[in-house]
């Protein structure tokens, strides 16, 4: 009952970021986005053919209208048809964000659990050489651009001047098999430069731990290093891992990973994306900002119900 | 049972959920009797392009990526020659050519009979009915409805009797345009305002595909991303990515005449085309389109062998894949494994002056007048067009003066080079005897879209200008993030010089000479906003006329007004080296609309 009670809470207490996040985006779309009318005109338009586009995109309406309008659609989950292929953007978003999730789970899922392995062996040997070796593999994971590492895992698995193991590109799954051919570059590509960042980051997190009074008493009183890590370190360590998970998620369901989808021809919802702001299809553009403004209000209470379920002190009142 | 036993029996649901997952993603079937994922036993084609269409509908049918599809979706009543080189008008809905009424306002069109639509939920019992002459009648009528956010418009505006003032009463689809009738199921009769030469051309267009009212009326919006049409291919599956095409089972039975569809032996008996000889198209089964933007992605994919099958050669490419580019020819390692054809751009690249711009353009004071007119004369003669070509087009593009384009009929071998020709000398002696100093030159605003290319494009041209006396801190660039942002910019004639290519709608010099047209000006086609009643008055004599050797006196004629006008810094016409696996039986290209050679390609079992 508490949790609900907090749940409905956070959910009202989400309504003015909601707000928010949905005025200031709708702001930058509509004052610094591109302007569709140019692109869907002929080669030579009138004044009155332009003012006809303009009309059917709605930019003759004022803007506190057409904000209201956004609200609705946020509300209703209607936000009307793609503006470049008249797709309605609720089957737009229905094809895609599986596709996305199902590229970029893997990644998302082998990245954090490797990455807190290698965080407590890093902080384990602190200051030695298998800290050392990871913590560099870390540095360069973070160092190379993502697109520069894209590139070089597709020449290295895929081409066919490097092994050609893989397909170069394309999204074609209709078997595990088939998924596994396809996802398996993308995601090495992922986990590669995921390792950097989160072994990094849970490396100082675990380390803040190990210096605790309670961890070096644990020592003290003998408990074997593993169980000392798993229970003393990890359990306590939980709050900012929780934290940096869940807030993770959104973007991947939502803005997918745009850079591996580009490259690697696959279409999920953060090509999509992309494809919206450069066109400037705004349709597209206020389901994605507002469903993402959406669940990050949902992956925080997510978060604060876990903070209680993982650390009994912290209160939901 | 121990625990670890226990919980690996609770995740029996895994795998169920994981294949639920991977049908929810591979793809949709929206045709429902063929997947674009299984293509074992099928004759397949993967054909890459570097961009994607934005909408199947054919009212938006605005660039080459759209038409390739498009035209092989749909019929239209015109269409290109495979194989003819300048490009050549065949009837293809048209059941032959239509007749014409001896004042060329009457044209009378007839179509072929027994054409059908593919099945599909938008008919009564889903079953595809013949395609009419109302189909047609409604599919041009499409283009002057606001509602349906129509792209091609100016193709017939102003051109066929009582259209524009249908668009005006409202655009009432039961309303019936004195000038664009179906007089029975199979005759179409389009009445013109004034002598159209270019109409026929306009009906091979894919904005003039033949489009059933029903799909429209039943898809809504969603028309744009599902084409139901008669032509050789049936859509399967679309996304930004990749595009799934299978044979239209029901399309008419027309054997190839290489003959008819100009085939030159000696030129292109390399391909092995006499083997569609007699056949009817299409030969394969299934037509896959791969929208790859990354050049690099697009090469490896090619060279992969096993995936897509064609692909122009990257600029960056060019050096590593050529033994030779005049002529062109591969290196053995690939010209063992591919064909090539090099093929020259029907289209071009120019950089003009916009005349309304205060500092550069027109000006009251004849004094400013002849002083700018000087400026704007010197800086096109700083334009090195050769190392333009080596730069950014890898050395094989050609580069030509005046705006008629090398691939049309009216393009004169031997006009005068001069304007093409770098003259630093010249440039400075002009400023310098105009008064014109690095003090009092204006400054320049270089507009372009926001990439490296680009910015290299605009460096190399402040060199030139540096070069002539133009001081670099006075040439700035301007970046917008979008297409349509410098779209917008050159609409609304806020640039002084334009950077554009043109690629040509139809294979007649009137679609370049119609970017000079005073009434054009913006937000028109003619971003020079140039106007010349005497340029004007020969445009408008010229454009009622039929191909002869007076009409392209005429275009001629005006050509020599541009150059002489310091309007324009033109042009370059690309040359894209297709190429494609040896297994293809094909020669690509997609110039003009683009993609009409798809429905005669073959895959070697």
């Amino acid at each position: 009952m508490e949790v609900l009670q907090y749940s409905l809470r956070r959910l009202v207490a989400g309504i003015p970021l909601l707000l928010g996040v949905t005025f200031i985006s709708f702001l930058l779309m509509v004052y610094f986005g591109p302007d569709q009318t140019y692109q869907l005109l002929g080669k030579n338009p009138t004044a009155e053919q332009i003012a006809e586009i303009r009309a059917e995109l709605g930019y003759d309406q004022p803007f506190l209208v057409r904000y209201a309008d956004y609200l609705r659609e946020v509300a209703t989950l209607d936000f009307g048809n793609s503006n470049s292929t008249g797709e309605l953007v609720t089957d737009l978003l229905a094809r895609t964000i599986p596709v996305s999730l199902m590229l970029i789970l893997p990644g998302f899922l082998l990245g954090n659990l490797l990455a807190l392995l290698l965080a407590l062996l890093a902080a384990h040997y602190r200051s030695r050489w298998p800290d050392k070796g990871i913590m560099a593999f870390s540095v360069v994971g973070m160092s190379i651009s993502y697109l520069i590492v894209i590139i070089a895992f597709q020449v290295i698995f895929s081409s066919s001047s490097g092994l050609g193991w893989f397909p170069v590109r394309g999204w074609n799954v209709h078997s595990l098999a088939e998924y596994l051919e396809y996802v398996t570059v993308p995601t090495l590509a992922t986990v590669f430069v995921a390792l950097g960042y989160n072994t990094r980051f849970y490396r100082s997190v675990i380390v803040e731990e190990l210096n605790r009074d309670h961890v070096r008493t644990a020592r003290a009183f003998g408990v074997p290093p593993a169980k000392l890590l798993y229970r003393n370190v990890l359990k306590n360590c939980l709050i900012p891992i929780i934290t940096r998970v869940v807030f993770t998620i959104p973007l991947i369901v939502i803005s997918g990973a745009l850079l591996v989808e580009t490259y690697f021809g696959i279409p999920g919802v953060g090509k999509v994306t992309f494809d919206a702001i450069t066109t400037g299809d705004q349709p597209v553009l206020k389901a994605v900002v507002g469903l993402t403004a959406v669940l990050f209000v949902l992956a925080q209470l997510v978060v604060d119900v876990l903070y209680r379920a993982v650390d009994p002190r912290v209160s939901l009142s | 049972m121990t625990t670890s036993l226990k919980a690996l029996t609770n995740l029996r649901w895994l795998p169920a959920a994981l294949m639920a997952c991977l049908a929810a993603c591979g793809g949709g079937d929206d045709a429902g009797n063929s997947s674009p994922g299984s293509s074992a036993g099928l004759k397949v084609y993967r054909h890459s392009m570097d961009e994607s269409p934005t909408s199947l509908d054919p009212v938006q049918a605005s660039n080459v990526y759209a038409n390739h599809v498009l035209i092989n979706a749909y019929d239209t009543l015109f269409s290109y020659q495979y194989l003819a080189r300048p490009y050549v008008l065949k009837p293809n809905l048209a059941d032959g050519w239509p007749e014409i009424s001896t004042d060329t306002l009457t044209y009378t069109i007839r179509l072929k009979r027994g054409v059908r639509y593919i099945d599909d939920p938008c008919f009564p019992d889903g079953k595809g009915r013949e395609v009419t002459a109302a189909d047609v009648v409604y599919s041009l009528k499409r283009h002057f409805d606001p509602a349906t956010r129509p792209q091609g418009a100016w193709l017939w505006q102003g051109r066929i009797v009582g259209l524009d003032a249908w668009k005006e009463a409202g655009s009432n689809y039961d309303q019936e345009v004195e000038g664009l009738r179906a007089l029975d199921d199979h005759t179409l009769q389009i009445k013109l305002v004034q002598p159209y030469p270019q109409l026929l051309d306009t009906l091979a267009q894919g904005y003039s595909s033949v489009v059933p009212r029903e799909a429209v009326e039943h898809y809504g919006r969603e028309f744009g991303i599902r084409p139901v049409g008669s032509g050789p291919f049936r859509l399967v599956s679309y996304d930004t990515a990749r595009i799934v095409m299978d044979r239209n089972p029901g399309f008419r039975q027309e054997p190839v005449d290489l003959a008819a569809e100009g085939y030159d032996p000696a030129t292109q008996g390399q391909y092995g085309l006499e083997r569609i000889e007699g056949r009817s198209p299409p030969f394969i089964d299934r037509l896959e389109f791969q929208f790859i933007a990354d050049a690099s992605a697009r090469w490896n994919s090619f060279t992969k062998g096993d995936e897509a099958q064609y692909t122009t050669i990257p600029n960056e490419q060019i050096d590593r894949v050529l033994t030779s580019k005049h002529p062109i020819t591969l290196k053995p390692e690939y010209a063992e494994k591919y064909f090539f054809y090099a093929g020259m751009e029907a289209g071009f690249i120019f950089q003009t002056w916009n005349l309304l711009d205060p500092e550069f353009g027109y000006n009251e004071d004849p004094e400013r007048e002849r002083r700018n007119k000087a400026l704007r004369c010197a800086v096109i003669k700083s334009f090195d067009w050769p190392a333009r070509n080596d730069s950014f087009y890898g050395g094989i593009g050609t580069i030509f003066p005046g705006i008629i384009v090398p691939v049309v009929p009216e393009f004169d071998p031997d006009l005068s080079r001069v304007s093409v020709t770098r003259d630093v000398a010249g440039a400075r002696k002009l400023l310098e005897d105009n008064g014109w100093n690095a003090a009092n030159l204006p400054m320049f605003t270089f507009g372009t879209t926001a990439n490296v290319l680009n910015r290299l494009m605009f460096e190399q041209f402040r060199a030139w200008l540096k070069d002539i006396g133009y001081p670099p801190e006075k040439v700035v660039l301007k970046q917008y993030a979008t297409f349509g942002d410098i779209s917008k910019a050159w609409k609304q004639a806020e640039l002084p010089w334009v950077v554009k290519g043109w690629g040509l709608d139809y294979p007649d010099a009137e679609n370049t000479l119609q970017l000079f047209y005073g009434p054009n000006s913006s937000p028109g086609s003619n971003d020079s906003n140039w106007r010349n009643p005497e340029y004007d008055a020969l445009y408008e004599q010229s454009s009622v006329m039929l191909p002869s050797p007076e009409r392209t006196e005429i275009y001629r004629r005006m050509n020599e007004m541009v150059i002489d006008a310091c309007l324009t810094a033109t042009g370059l016409a690309r040359t894209r080296i297709h190429l494609w696996h040896k297994d293809v039986i094909a020669l690509p290209d997609r110039e003009i609309v683009g993609g009409f050679f798809l429905k005669y390609v073959d895959v070697e079992d």
